[in-house]
């Protein structure tokens, strides 16, 4: 088996910077609570990738928080994809703002690895500058560009801790390269192996403490022990490619297109179309014992334009990753000045690179079954319907308010996994002083209604600075409930959150009513007027 | 989630997999015990349709699901923009297995055909309306496919009458009364009508929720739990019983 020297530019802090964030203010981009990126500013008061939600705010309280958004890193990523495709046509993108292409025909042609580097790195600033839409761009961020004999090493040289900027590591020195790095570098998100936290355990449990070590370990050893993600780790660290591509497929190249008739301006009916297009390619490829890791997506409009892009994924692509890239890839060239002038009128998907699939041990319990696929398409046809953020599933994060705490993620941007769990917040590590307790309201109002409560004068109900009531709330009035007798109350609650942030600082006093007709509500009193936020239906 | 209350026994459902044929009145869906005293003898089930009314219909709603969602079952909520997720967890609901689709608009008959073949229980609105044509042939699939469709506070939603219809009759809270304590518990009293093995009308009291927001049931005075409980057919075997000796003798 041949390595494939290979090239791979990354931008450092790719999510905030797709987010909107200056690298120069405190903010983060969130998945499950953790910090998954965060800007420079940030990462020097110390929040980095990994991090809880509290901890973050606790190291630096003005921190910005944005959710993470796949869709969001891939569309803005285009161009900075668009402008290496000046260098070489086979640049392949992975997700995290990153992107790699093997160098042996470009490096010939750009007069060897070291000036293909510079001239790569050099593109993809004056890219990201004018994504930006400012002159220079500080160090920090700057694109960072490593080649090496194998993509994990490849990788590994650009995401350093500090300069340079460009490192090429030379033919054949890849694996004294990658002896010093702590073994963590194998469980990080763009390796190969999946879910390596275990193995990596075990690894430095047994006194491997870097890569340098398990590649030390005789393989046949390894893989006695651990089976083929041993194998696969020895490769790794050896600096060698992770897995024997599939050069020739068995049958005929794997592709399948569609002619859209009518032409269509809507992503989410290419998107549709797609799935069946995918979900084929995945059966066929299952047939003979495959998988795809790099697919390459080509989409035309009627007037002649095309956009045609690789897609690489670390393990294998499943239809809906296939789904997503189309969406991704689509999104970004209608953003881009190059964008079709014309309706769709036709996606082609080309497998381009394909693997002996490993395969992998469904549980003997749970797992995925055939009617959560169903599930599955019947959503992607509603989103097909309505729009991609039509369907929603429930979040919990942090928080004292209803509102906070009860999140609902678009479909597209949470991904579908039927086992993923939902954290009730008791459950979670620490209480939050302040939150309700249970019975809770079973309808939440995604927007207050206000209400009129007076006292049995007719006066209007005031809360004070304090927290005090002054007078009996006797009569509610105000939609969507009517006019109704106040049977009987409870609070005030008083809230006090964030009093040191003035533009997100928020005083509230809570009230529960009882009305006449026996229904029972959560209010909340804000600055002086009275809003329903909630009903215990 | 430890305290949960168990739903009924998955081994009656491998029971129904396991048999060369079974009949659609045998196909229900597992419900948690509290509750199964508002369905016929038969339980739950699969593909009819169910009409809550009343004041905590939406919580009995969610009530009603948290043993299909437990079991591994899908859940759609279709128009429910101000569904409350927390106090459906307190209530047992499995929320990984639920999807929203809060505004179908004008789209909700096609919303909920493409729900209808795949999910096992959606939860409609009392906002949605469906074309009359709609109606029929969603209600049609519906039974072909096993998928039960639970209409909240929305009478009208399947022009036809639903199969079950649970009318709450009562909700009292407790806790709370004039500037101190808080809302603690509610009792509510269900009342459950319909056609078919659901046609004797049954009754139910319920505390939903209760003070730590899930759901248990009230023992009612034991006369009144026979009366409402019997199932038709045991009360035909019994008048059998009865006459049969009287037959004899004659």
């Amino acid at each position: 088996m041949t390595d494939v020297r290979t090239l791979v530019l990354a931008i450092p802090h790719w999510s905030t910077i797709a987010a909107g964030a200056a690298y120069d203010c405190p903010a983060a981009v969130m998945h499950m609570n953790r910090v998954v990126d965060a800007t420079p500013f940030a990462v020097e008061q110390g929040v980095v990738p990994g991090t809880r939600r509290r901890e973050a705010q606790r190291l630096c309280p003005d921190l910005e928080m944005i959710d993470d958004d796949e869709a969001r890193n891939a569309r803005r990523f285009h161009l900075i994809v668009t402008a290496l495709e000046s260098v070489t046509p086979r640049v392949e993108t992975s997700t995290s703002g990153w992107c790699s292409f093997p160098t042996r025909g470009p490096s010939r042609y750009f007069g060897g690895d070291q000036n293909l580097a510079r001239l790569a790195a050099d593109r993809a600033l004056r890219a990201l500058c004018d994504t930006l839409g400012v002159a220079e761009v500080p160090s920090v961020i700057q694109p960072r560009v490593g080649v090496a004999d194998s993509r994990f090493a490849a990788c590994l040289a650009a995401f350093p801790k500090n300069l340079p900027f460009i490192r090429v590591v030379a033919p054949g020195a890849s694996s004294e390269f990658l002896a010093p790095f702590p073994v963590d570098a194998l469980g990080s998100k763009d390796s190969p192996l999946v879910d390596a936290t275990d193995l990596i355990d075990v690894f430095r449990r047994l006194g491997l403490h870097t890569l340098g070590d398990v590649a030390s370990v005789p393989v046949d050893h390894l893989l006695a022990r651990f089976g083929s993600p041993g194998l696969l780790a020895h490769r790794l660290s050896l600096g060698t490619d992770s897995r024997t591509p599939q050069t020739h497929l068995i049958s005929d190249v794997v592709m399948e297109e569609i002619e859209i008739e009518p032409p269509t301006a809507h992503v989410e009916t290419v998107v549709f179309l797609a799935k069946a297009l995918a979900d084929e390619i995945h059966r066929r490829l299952s047939g003979e014992g495959l998988a795809c890791v790099r697919i390459l997506i080509e989409v035309e409009s009627e007037h002649d334009e095309s956009c045609g892009r690789y897609w690489r994924h670390e393990h294998q692509f499943t239809p809906t990753a296939i789904t997503d890239r189309v969406r991704w890839q689509l999104e970004g060239w209608g953003y881009s000045a190059t964008g079709p002038t014309g309706r769709l009128s036709l996606v082609r998907l080309v497998v381009d690179e394909a693997v002996p699939d490993d395969g992998r041990q469904l549980g003997f319990w749970g797992g995925e079954t055939p009617s959560d696929e169903r599930v599955v398409r019947s959503l992607a046809r509603i989103q097909g319907m309505l729009g991609s953020d039509a369907v929603t599933v429930v979040e919990h994060s942090e928080g004292r308010c209803l509102l906070d705490i009860e999140q609902r993620v678009s479909l597209a941007v949470a991904g579908f996994d039927p086992d993923r769990s939902i954290a009730i917040p008791e459950a979670m590590a620490a209480p939050w002083p302040g939150r309700l307790s249970a019975p809770l309201p079973a309808a939440v109002f995604q927007q207050a209604h206000q209400l009129i409560v007076t006292d049995v004068k007719g006066q209007p109900v005031r809360v004070n600075g304090r927290g005090q009531i002054g007078g009996e709330p006797a009569q509610v009035q105000g939609e969507p409930l009517g006019s109704h007798l106040i049977v009987g109350w409870a609070g005030p609650w008083f809230l006090d959150e964030r009093w040191w942030d003035p533009a997100r600082k928020r005083r509230q006093a809570r009230f529960q009513l009882l009305l006449a007709d026996g229904t029972a509500h959560l209010c909340v009193v804000k600055s002086e007027k009275w809003w329903l936020e909630a009903s215990y239906e | 989630m430890t305290h949960l209350t168990p739903v009924v026994s998955p081994l009656s459902e491998v029971d129904q997999l396991a048999k060369p044929v079974t009949l659609a009145c045998d196909r229900t869906f597992p419900i948690v015990a509290e509750l199964s005293g508002l369905f016929g003898d038969r339980g739950m089930r699969r593909g009819s349709t169910i009409g809550v009314t009343g004041d905590a219909a939406l919580s009995l709603a969610v009530a009603l699901s948290v043993g299909v969602s437990r079991s591994g079952g899908w859940m759609a909520a279709v128009g429910l923009p101000s569904f409350g997720s927390l106090a459906a967890s307190e209530l047992g609901a499995e929320l990984s297995r639920w999807a929203f689709i809060d505004r179908p608009g004008d789209q909700a008959g096609n919303v909920i055909h493409a729900l209808a073949a795949n999910v096992d229980l959606v939860l409609i609105g009392p906002d949605i309306k469906l074309r009359a044509d709609h109606g029929h042939r969603i209600v049609a699939r519906m039974r072909e496919r096993g998928t039960s469709a639970v209409a909240i506070d929305n009478s009208y939603l399947f022009n036809s009458r639903v199969d079950v219809n649970l009318r709450i009759t009562r909700t009292t809270w407790t806790g709370i009364s004039s500037g101190h304590g808080r809302l603690t518990s509610r009792k509510v009293e269900v009342e459950a009508t319909g056609r078919g093995a659901n046609s004797s009308p049954r009754r139910q009291l319920l505390w939903l929720p209760d003070e730590k927001g899930q759901l248990g049931a009230i023992d009612q005075g034991d006369e009144q739990k026979k009366s409402s409980r019997l199932p038709r057919t045991e009360n035909k075997k019994m008048f059998a019983e009865l006459t049969e000796p009287a037959l004899r003798a004659s």
